[in-house]
């Protein structure tokens, strides 16, 4: 209960105009800050949701893949410049942004992580680190602009924090992997 | 005194306790260098305050500037990190039970590297060729032998980080399923903090030496300027760690009492080695190039080690009232009465730790942008590093000396040196109360920091700075006579006291305490969150810097 308590709370502050506006003004802040702030919101509000309605967790995740995946084509979704740009100049995808990370991605992550084994997560860590390798390399060498409201040195920033963001993803996989400790 | 009398009646189980023989040596070497140090850190910390007075000119051919580089190289890098050394390998001896021989030939090639590092630097500065203060940050350019030395003296301390992981790493293997002991685990934060601290200075200076060489013709100034403090604020959250140490493990002993809960101690140790870099921001809050957005997030990333620091304050003010009232304390703050303010183990440590609450209320003055503004570039600062460095980490430096030394050189702490070390407590803090505070008042009414002659053709603004820099002379003298009394207590405990057995004061956890959590060893891990830290903290600002640079600018020598 303290947990969820938690998770609200920092879901509250982050939507409030203030916080999204100031988090939303740098491209780096927007993907890196705001956006896993609220998967992480939704992460701690996730046991409150599984205690209260546990048949619908277990009817509909019960292997965790189809939350997993869930998790995968939301995220990608918000992978695309074109889809913070909708953000930033529609209400209802915003809307839809501050209910799809904490509930689409937070909650069936969490919901998910312990169900399936091993090779999953790290399957779906490889593809975090994917990610953020491509999309790290493809803002930094393009040369246009590919956000409305961002410019090409916000996107370059970005760039390099996914790449460094990557790095760190890299060198937890190494340890994972070739450290002592196998399990997640 | 009690305590003191009490050490030299130690049942012989515990004597057996206690700190290889070989890796004493290292420790003493360490604190011989640093001591030292402190003398003509001193000596140059007096001519300093005289000639800010007016009181003393200095000799033909030395000038102010040079005095205050070596002043601050010699005592905010080479005496803070040799006793940071000496006191964390005891403290690794200490709870490992001895240092690996490989480890030891590391820790002294490391010793060997620093010196000869420190030799070069200061020969440097000695000879007029770098007196570009403590920060070195272009463009003011100094002999490339002086950005060699430092070089040099990084990789002496890189090769003692090397070797406590791998004694770290060894104790680990040998002993599965166990937490490390709580001393141990202080000394890897410290290590893994200077390790990562040290990156961003040592691309700094691998960018200075083809500039100062002539091979590249101008530098980023901004850049080089972010590394620096990069490396200059941790660095004082590395000597908050190591001060900590003693604060949450040797004090509680020393009062009789038991350290506080070591999941939240050890909780302490992770968010400041995770959390600390990029507070160095707030160095740069008045300089250009840096957005205010930057500026205002990074405040956040400021002031976050005060949430380990009011952890701190309000763990030791329960262990601290707890062995108060087990020794009859009673009252609000009868406990306070109890406290052994006879023992220099205890006042020298005791007074570091009050310190910090005017020195940590200062820092948040020094974070907030609009504040920092008013006192930036005035001598509030310098009276702020006085309080905070002089005394928080300092006297606690200080108080370690007086059972850690005549532990190491297997001697007695006697109670005339308990009395020297009481006098000399005091002395000190008299001197940093008049000088810091003295710093902080100037500073507020305008007087400059880093400026030889601050008389200004004699305006009068100007000239009613002079009577506090009277103050910072009378403090400066005291200050002088504490280091004299200090380094003679460390030479005599070191050489000539009698000899016999001294307590390594290490205390207990408090009884049905729940077992230390192993998640908290995850070095490893709590190192990705320290590089994921600093990698979002300074992608912004060093792109920034780099793709919308302004023109680069070549060597200066002001001097």
């Amino acid at each position: 209960m303290k947990q969820a308590g938690y998770g609200l709370t920092l879901y509250i502050i982050l939507i409030l105009p203030p916080v999204s506006e100031l988090l939303e003004s740098m491209m780096v802040f927007h993907m890196h800050t705001q956006m896993p702030l609220f998967v992480f919101s939704g992460f701690l509000i996730a046991p409150f949701l599984q205690r209260k309605f546990p048949n619908f967790f277990n009817k509909w995740n019960r292997t965790g893949i189809p939350g997993l995946l869930l998790v995968v084509l939301i995220w990608t979704y918000w992978q695309l410049p074109r889809a913070m740009d909708d953000a930033l100049l529609l209400t209802m995808v915003e809307l839809f942004k501050f209910i799809s990370l904490p509930f689409l991605v937070g909650v069936p992550l969490h919901d998910s992580w312990k169900k399936v084994n091993a090779k999953v997560q790290y399957s779906f860590l490889i593809y975090i680190f994917l990610s953020l390798i491509i999309t790290g390399f493809l803002y930094i060498w393009l040369d246009e602009q590919i956000c409305n409201n961002y410019l090409v040195i916000e996107q370059q920033t970005l760039g390099w924090s996914s790449l460094a963001m990557g790095f760190c993803l890299l060198l937890y996989l190494s340890m994972k992997l070739f450290g002592k400790e196998n399990t997640m | 005194m009690e305590q003191v009398q009490n050490i030299m009646k130690k049942p012989k189980s515990l004597i057996s306790l206690g700190v290889n023989t070989q890796d004493a040596r290292i420790s003493l070497t360490y604190f011989t260098t640093s001591f030292a140090t402190l003398l003509i850190g001193g000596i140059l910390g007096l001519i300093q305050g005289l000639e800010r007075a007016g009181l003393y000119q200095l000799p033909q051919g030395f000038n102010y500037y040079q005095v205050l580089s070596a002043h601050g190289l010699l005592l905010l890098v080479v005496f803070t990190a040799t006793f940071t050394i000496g006191y964390q390998l005891a403290n690794l001896s200490y709870a490992f039970g001895g240092l690996l021989p490989g480890v030891r030939k590391m820790v002294w090639t490391g010793i060997f590297l620093k010196l000869a590092g420190v030799i070069l630097t200061v020969t440097m500065i000695a000879l007029n060729e770098a007196s570009v203060l403590y920060t070195f940050y272009p463009p003011l350019a100094a002999h490339p032998l002086f950005y060699v030395g430092l070089v040099i003296l990084v990789l002496g301390i890189w090769s003692v980080c090397l070797a406590v992981f791998i004694n770290y790493r060894h104790w680990r293997k040998e002993h599965p399923g166990q937490t490390t002991p709580i001393l141990s685990f202080f000394a890897m934060g410290v290590f893994i903090l200077w390790f990562f601290a040290s990156l961003g200075v040592t691309i700094e200076v691998f960018m200075i030496i083809p500039w100062v060489l002539g091979i590249t013709e101008t530098i980023n100034v901004m850049v080089t300027r972010t590394l620096f403090w990069w490396f200059g604020h941790t660095l004082v959250n590395i000597w908050y760690i190591v001060a900590i140490s003693a604060w949450y493990i040797i004090v509680p002993k020393i009062i009789g009492g038991r350290h506080f809960n070591e999941k939240l101690i050890r909780l302490v140790v992770i968010l400041l080695v995770i959390l600390n870099i990029p507070g160095g921001f707030h160095h740069q809050i008045v300089d250009p190039g840096i957005s205010l957005t930057i500026k205002f997030l990074h405040v956040f990333m400021s002031l976050s080690i005060a949430v380990p620091s009011l952890m701190t304050a309000f763990a030791m003010f329960y262990v601290m009232e707890k062995a108060g009232r087990k020794k009859g304390g009673q009252g609000l703050f009868g406990w306070f009465r109890k406290l052994p303010w006879g023992d220099v183990r205890f006042l020298a440590p005791m007074i570091a730790m009050i310190a910090f609450i005017p020195g940590g209320a200062g820092g948040i003055v020094n974070t907030s942008n609009q504040m920092n503004q008013v006192i930036h570039n005035t001598m509030w600062v310098v009276g702020h590093f006085h309080l905070t460095v002089g005394v928080s980490v300092v006297l606690t430096f200080f108080g370690i000396c007086y059972w850690l030394i005549p532990h190491l050189s297997k001697r007695q702490l006697t109670q005339r040196m308990n009395k020297i070390g009481i006098i000399q407590t005091w002395i000190w803090t008299a001197g940093m109360a008049i000088m810091a505070g003295s710093m902080h008042i100037a500073g507020l009414i305008g007087d400059p920091r880093r400026t030889s002659d601050t008389t200004y053709g004699g305006s009068d603004i100007a000239l009613s700075w002079l009577s506090y820099e009277y103050i910072f002379a009378i403090g400066a003298a005291l200050l002088f006579a504490g280091v004299i009394i200090q380094v003679f207590a460390v030479f005599h405990m070191m050489f000539f006291a009698p000899k016999g057995h001294t307590e390594y004061p290490v205390a207990l956890p408090e009884e049905d305490q729940p077992a230390v959590p192993m998640w908290t060893e995850r070095w490893g891990l709590w190192s990705i969150l320290l590089i994921a830290v600093v990698a979002m903290a300074y992608v912004i600002p060093i792109v920034d810097m780099i793709v919308n640079a302004p023109p680069g600018s070549p060597p200066f020598r002001t001097w």
